[in-house]
C-alpha cells in the first residue's frame, strides 16, 4: 500500500480508538468503535489476509449486537 | 489511482465529523459514509478477485452494525 | 517495522490503560472498552504471518464477547 493512505487510515484507527476510549455516551462509544475497525480492516486486505478479513467483518457486527443488548438491558 | 485518494479523502472528511459531532444522533450518517468509503477502498486496494467478496462482506456486515445501533437508539422494537 | 506493527502497539497500549481507568464506572463501559485491545492484538498479530491464528483471535473474541453479555445479565440486570 503507498504510505499516504497508510498514515489515512492509520489514523483513521487511531483517532476511533480514542474517541472510544474517551466518550461516555454508550452509543457514541459503540459508533467509535465501528470507526476503528474500518481504520483497521484495510491493513489486513493489504497484507493479502482476504479470508481474515472476510471473517473479521462478519463477526464484528454480531460482537456489536451483543453488546447492544447488555446496552439496552443497562438504560431501562 | 486517483480514485483512491478521492474515497480516502472522504474516509477522512466522514471520520472527523463522526467524532467531533457533538449530538449522538447526528453521527449515524457520517458512520454510514465512512462505512461506504472504506468498502469502496477495500475494492480498489488490491487485484485480486477476492477482494470484491471482501468488500461486499464488510459493506454487509458495517451497515447492519450501524443500522442496528441507530434503531436500538430511536427506541428499538416497541414491546 | 511496518505501519501494522507500531499501530497495533499504540492501540493496545491505549486499550489497556482505557480498561484499566474507565472513566464512567459502568460495566458496559467496561465492556465496550475491552473491544479496543483485541483490535490492537489483531493488528499486531498481522505483523507476524500466521492466518489460522488471526481467524481463531477473531472467532474467539466473539464468543467471549458474548459469554460476557450473558454473564452480566445472569449476574443481576443492574449492570
Amino acid at each position: 500500500m503507498i504510505f499516504e493512505l497508510q498514515v489515512v487510515f492509520g489514523l483513521i484507527a487511531l483517532a476511533g480508538a480514542l474517541s472510544a476510549a474517551l466518550l461516555k455516551d454508550p452509543y457514541a462509544k459503540l459508533i467509535a468503535l465501528g470507526i476503528l475497525v474500518s481504520g483497521a480492516l484495510p491493513f489486513i486486505v493489504d497484507r493479502g489476509y482476504l479470508d481474515v478479513a472476510i471473517v473479521a467483518s462478519l463477526i464484528a457486527p454480531i460482537s456489536t449486537i451483543f453488546v447492544l443488548m447488555a446496552v439496552r438491558r443497562a438504560e431501562t | 489511482m486517483i480514485a483512491l485518494y478521492v474515497v480516502a479523502a472522504i474516509a477522512v472528511f466522514a471520520a472527523a465529523r463522526a467524532i467531533l459531532e457533538r449530538n449522538t444522533g447526528r453521527r449515524f450518517p457520517y458512520a454510514n459514509v465512512l462505512n461506504f468509503a472504506v468498502a469502496g477502498s477495500l475494492v480498489l486496494l488490491l487485484d485480486h478477485p477476492i477482494t470484491l467478496i471482501a468488500a461486499a462482506a464488510y459493506f454487509v456486515g458495517s451497515t447492519l452494525e450501524a443500522n442496528a445501533i441507530a434503531s436500538t437508539y430511536a427506541g428499538g422494537m416497541k414491546r | 517495522m511496518n505501519t501494522a506493527f507500531i499501530l497495533g502497539f499504540v492501540i493496545l497500549a491505549l486499550g489497556v490503560l482505557s480498561v484499566a481507568f474507565v472513566r464512567p464506572k459502568t460495566y458496559v463501559a467496561r465492556l465496550i472498552n475491552l473491544e479496543i485491545p483485541a483490535w490492537g492484538l489483531l493488528l499486531i498479530m498481522l505483523a507476524y504471518d500466521e492466518a489460522l491464528a488471526l481467524m481463531t483471535f477473531v472467532a474467539v473474541t466473539a464468543i467471549s464477547t458474548f459469554v460476557i453479555v450473558r454473564l452480566m445479565e445472569w449476574r443481576d440486570a443492574s449492570c
